[in-house]
């Protein structure tokens, strides 16, 4: 790879940046991944209401439930 | 055939960083879709083909057709959810 390259500055921020998307990709396909098990049980042709909410506070209880083991992880 | 006519098809050949931007780009676009295609295929599959017979009945077939696209949703509003909260 041209040695120049290395140090561009726009290609170090495009790869940082590309690297925290991936990041919260993976987080956003882990969480949808358990709370489609939990509030999913068959597809419809559409989400009903008790589907959507469960699913969005699927992924905050997630969070909630991640503060709370790393409190009580470095206990 | 001369090789030194055009740079080599691989990253860094006199490419710009744009150039190489876009290359990237679009092969990390290509890495998310693959790692959702498997998703949805095993996630699908468990939903939709109970008993599996000697051929994906038509109710089989509707169901992944739907589970496909709520799963695409699901991750939509997960992923709404979670921007949310980042205030």
């Amino acid at each position: 790879m041209d040695p120049s390259l290395a140090n561009n500055p726009q290609l170090i921020q495009f790869l940082t940046q590309e690297q925290e998307r991936a990041r919260a990709n993976e987080v956003v396909a882990k969480i949808t991944s358990s709370c489609w098990d939990k509030c999913v049980e068959k597809p419809g042709s559409k989400f009903s209401s008790s589907e959507t909410s469960c699913l969005s506070n699927c992924a905050l209880r997630y969070m909630d439930l991640t503060m709370l083991i790393m409190k009580r992880f470095q206990q | 055939m001369d090789s030194y006519s055009s740079p080599p098809p691989h990253m860094g050949g006199g490419q710009s960083p744009e150039a190489i931007m876009e290359q990237l780009e679009a092969q990390f676009a290509e890495a998310y879709a693959e790692e959702m295609l498997e998703t949805l295929r095993a996630k699908c599959f468990d939903k939709c083909v109970t008993s599996p017979g000697s051929s994906l009945s038509s109710g089989e077939s509707s169901c992944v057709s739907r589970c496909v696209d709520r799963y695409l949703e699901a991750t939509a509003i997960i992923s709404r959810s979670l921007m949310s909260q980042q205030r």
